[in-house]
């Protein structure tokens, strides 16, 4: 019953037909809405320090790469549901820890929450994790089974007509690690995760077999669920992104407002880690007041130790 | 839980009591279920967080019940889970008692009976798309509004996260009436084809007004099924008699099944042997019923 990103809907790992379009016809409702955003919101500063700090605890923890992915778009999900007007490292450590934690539920990861916290440095109180969680929860309305552009490899790869069966699995490894570098691509956020999974596709099949490229691209434009145009548009982006060896960094452009050092560099000074602090006042406002419950206010009593 | 004003409880489900309850702030009515899980210090446990987003993303159907919220509240320090699902006010079984009984006997009418069928039909390919047995199909799990004619599935998916359901909440024995024959025989693999047994044997209970086969015991169960339907042999169902449970039994030759549902037209005859057939690969899955002839007639353009 864990849920497998390149398998969303279905519990019993088979790929049934008619899934694809249930697939297609939900794949918006997982999408982070960070267009709407302006340049200057510090959401973008939170997200950038978020990111870079689950790929620095991935390397420590080594933990699994979907369940990272996983966890990345529950904090975009977040960042675009909840109004933030603060940028503090104890925020992105929070955020990082709870999404790790509900990605490797959902994985079914055996993730020590105390080997995440020493790597990430910072060690919450014993309510304060559950609480983040509750949080993220309420925000992304328990809809936690996302639907990413590894949902649509398995359906992208049957479009092609791969004659040499050997290929199948260097193809969507390198897919994948395409699609793994996506999630810096600011570019790429206006995208439908279909739309990715093609243009990621599309380019493994061009650097591992550039013969066959152009047949695969006019059967992947031909397919009824993908719009042509965004199709090649967004295959630029990702070619653009290959070719600037950008795999790995975040355009930090709208980050100007902060230092431009990573979060991981930032010391905290003993006085605002020793300080209570809230986050349920002006550091996150919930844009749905209805939501908002006394009881399941989120408030972080003390950090113990940063 | 202030949020919500509890109204009456309306029942226990299979995983515990049921609430009708009004939101204060809107007015909405919603049936409030609580969870027996209680979350400890690592927070929510897997299997819930799971099963409750499982069950959110299957409620974007018309023909499931929307879940509204998941609302945790503190209770003497122990955290637990409600879910707040949209509230309709009868069930089908209560909606076909109220057709035999009482003051007013009278049958559904078919049309009636073929929007439901086709409804549900809709909620159960949305499942099985979504590759998510209910495995619990009765005319209680399915919430009706007579006003608009909607019939919505309820009662899904929590099997796992929330306790087999052997026995319920309430120790009341869970009903084995639409249960599917490979599964009353032990059968440790099956599939969608185990909902379909389910429809259709409520497909039948709309139009007979009471159940097809009302067994007490499983081996009850088994023994309505076959004095209708004849015992199974393995030309018709390969690998029956190798099933767990199977022993020998009574052999019992088929009844013509238009007589146990007289009221019940050729096409509708049809679609019901479709969705009794003993063998679960024979059996017409949700997707192929929707376009059974039996709902030729039925303005689809509604759905």
């Amino acid at each position: 019953m864990e849920f497998d990103l390149e398998n969303p809907l279905t519990g019993c790992g088979e790929h049934h037909f008619d899934a694809v379009s249930a697939l297609f016809a939900s794949e918006s409702d997982h999408l982070p809405s960070f267009l709407a955003f302006k340049s200057t919101d510090v959401r973008f500063c939170l997200r950038r320090h978020s990111l870079s700090l689950i790929s620095q605890t991935q390397s420590a923890c080594k933990f699994d790469p979907y369940m990272a992915y996983l966890a990345v778009n529950y904090i975009d999900r977040f960042l675009s549901e909840q109004v933030v007007t603060e940028n503090r490292p104890w925020i992105v450590r929070i955020l990082v820890i709870a999404s790790l934690s509900l990605a490797a539920k959902m994985t079914n990861f055996n993730l020590s929450l105390s080997d995440i916290q020493r790597d990430v440095g910072i060690i919450f109180d014993a309510q304060s994790i559950p609480r983040m969680e509750s949080l993220i929860l309420t925000t992304l309305e328990w809809r936690l089974r996302s639907i990413t552009p590894f949902s649509f490899l398995h359906f992208c790869m049957s479009l092609f007509q791969l004659g040499d069966s050997s290929l199948t699995q260097p193809l969507k490894r390198r897919a994948s690690d395409i699609i793994f570098s996506t999630q810096y691509e600011i570019k790429l956020f206006e995208y439908k995760p279909s739309i990715i999974a093609a243009s990621a596709l599309l380019c493994a099949a061009d650097e591992l077999m550039p013969l066959q490229f152009s047949s695969f691209l006019a059967a992947i434009s031909a397919c009824q669920y993908l719009t042509k145009e965004e199709l090649m548009n967004a295959l630029a982006v990702v070619r653009e992104m290959l070719i600037e060896g950008r795999e790995s960094t975040v355009d930090s452009e709208s980050c100007s407002t902060l230092p431009p050092k990573s979060i991981l560099d930032c010391e905290c000074t003993t006085s605002e880690c020793e300080k209570p602090t809230n986050l349920d006042g002006d550091s996150i406002k919930r844009r749905k007041l209805n939501d908002f419950r006394d009881d399941q206010t989120f408030r972080i009593s003390h950090i113990q130790r940063c | 839980m202030e949020k919500y004003e509890k109204l009456e409880k309306v029942g226990e489900g299979t995983y515990g009591k049921v609430y009708k309850a009004k939101d204060k702030a809107t007015g909405q009515l919603v049936a409030l279920k609580k969870t027996r899980l209680e979350m400890d210090e690592e927070g929510i446990p897997p299997t819930a967080l799971r099963e409750i987003s499982l069950l959110q993303m299957l409620s974007n159907s018309l023909y499931i019940v929307r879940l509204l919220c998941v609302e945790q509240i503190d209770k003497n320090g122990k955290p637990l889970l409600y879910l707040v699902f949209e509230y309709l006010d009868t069930d089908l079984k209560k909606f076909v008692d109220s057709h035999r009984k009482g003051p007013n006997p009278r049958p559904l009418p078919p049309s009636l009976i073929q929007s439901f069928l086709y409804q549900l039909c809709k909620g159960v390919a949305h499942c099985h798309s979504h590759g998510v047995l209910h495995r619990d199909l009765k005319p209680q799990n399915l919430l009706v509004d007579k006003e608009k004619g909607i019939l919505k599935i309820a009662d899904l998916g929590l099997g796992r996260a929330f306790t087999v359901p052997i026995k319920s909440y309430t120790h009341e024995i869970v009903t084995l009436w639409y249960r599917a024959p490979e599964v009353l025989l032990g059968s440790t693999h099956y599939s969608t084809a185990v909902d379909m047994w389910s429809v259709g044997c409520i497909f039948a209970e709309m139009v007979r007004r009471q159940a097809l086969f009302p067994g007490d015991s499983e081996f009850q169960q088994l023994l309505h099924i076959f004095r209708l339907l004849g015992t199974p042999t393995e030309k018709q169902w390969p690998g029956v008699s190798s099933l767990r449970d199977w022993h020998v039994y009574p052999k019992w030759e088929p009844q013509n099944l238009a007589s146990a549902v007289p009221a019940l037209g050729p096409d509708g005859v049809d679609l019901l042997t479709k969705m009794l057939q003993y063998d679960p690969a024979d059996r017409i899955s949700a997707k192929a019923a929707l376009d059974h002839p039996y709902f030729d007639s039925l303005d689809k353009s509604q759905f």
